[in-house]
């Protein structure tokens, strides 16, 4: 298993990173972790699917809204090294169990001061994420602003 | 004295003519609201707002008889199809892309 946040490093280096962490099973429809909830953990996806929500009110209730799902290899919940370290999303596995490895965030904070060249690659892999998931909203709510722009002017 | 009686005669044709407009004009409402169902009152639904003349009533609210399973799908499903299209985005920036129409049903 590739895992996005430990490109680069040494297969010997990601094994150490990855014996920091803890294997859990998510059963299905069961949530990893609530909005708001204390992050002092990050995870590794190996199997299934996380999906991340955010709660909307649809019809006066408040309904869990899919905001994006996460794949094997791919990272859940780095607010867990971004303060305020809380959760700003919530983590559900899918339709199927899934399994991640969690990762203390003081556990890994110690590794990575103790070994600053991986913590540089898993540094510069963790700013690949956050980028991302920042253009990709951008994205999205600037096209979603387009259309209300475009609304209102008729 | 022929002028007084030709203003005479057009004066007393004038006056049969619009007697049987009036006639006729009375006889059809009379009998027009015997036979025509009775127009229901149409309330105004839209409330009352301030600085806005002209209120677009988004999709979603067009669609509220659609259940609520259906409408959490729809919304994912539109979440994804922007995803997508925001990954096109990202991968090759240009302004065509980053505007490109989506074919979602939730806004369409």
């Amino acid at each position: 298993m590739n895992h996005e946040l430990l490109n680069g490093l040494s297969s010997a280096e990601a094994e150490r990173v990855l014996g920091l962490g803890t294997r859990l099973i998510v059963p299905s429809g069961t949530s990893l972790f609530q909005l708001g909830d204390s992050a002092d953990r990050l995870f590794l996806t190996e199997r299934g699917r996380i999906r991340l929500t955010l709660p909307i009110q649809v019809r006066g209730r408040e309904e869990d809204v899919f905001v994006e799902e996460r794949s094997p290899g791919q990272t859940v919940g780095w607010s867990a090294l971004i303060p305020p370290y809380r959760f700003t999303l919530t983590a559900t596995a899918s339709l199927h169990e899934a399994e991640v490895i969690a990762l203390p965030r003081e556990a890994l904070r110690e590794y990575l001061a103790a070994n600053p060249a991986a913590g540089y690659r898993i540094a510069l892999n963790l700013a690949v994420v956050i980028g991302h998931r920042l253009q990709l909203f951008q994205t999205m709510w600037l096209r979603e602003m387009q259309r209300t722009v475009e609304m209102r002017s008729v | 004295m022929e002028m007084f009686l030709m203003a005479l005669c057009i004066s007393v044709f004038g006056l049969g003519v619009a007697a049987a407009a009036f006639g006729a004009a009375t006889r059809s409402e009379s009998s027009g609201s015997a036979v025509q169902p009775q127009i229901p009152v149409v309330k105004a639904v839209a409330p009352t707002r301030f600085f806005s003349d002209s209120v677009v009533v988004p999709p979603v609210v067009v669609a509220r008889r659609v259940p609520i399973e259906a409408l959490l799908l729809q919304i994912e499903n539109h979440v994804r199809m922007e995803q997508a299209a925001a990954e096109v985005f990202i991968a090759f920036p240009t302004q065509a892309r980053l505007h490109s129409k989506t074919t979602s049903p939730f806004v369409n």
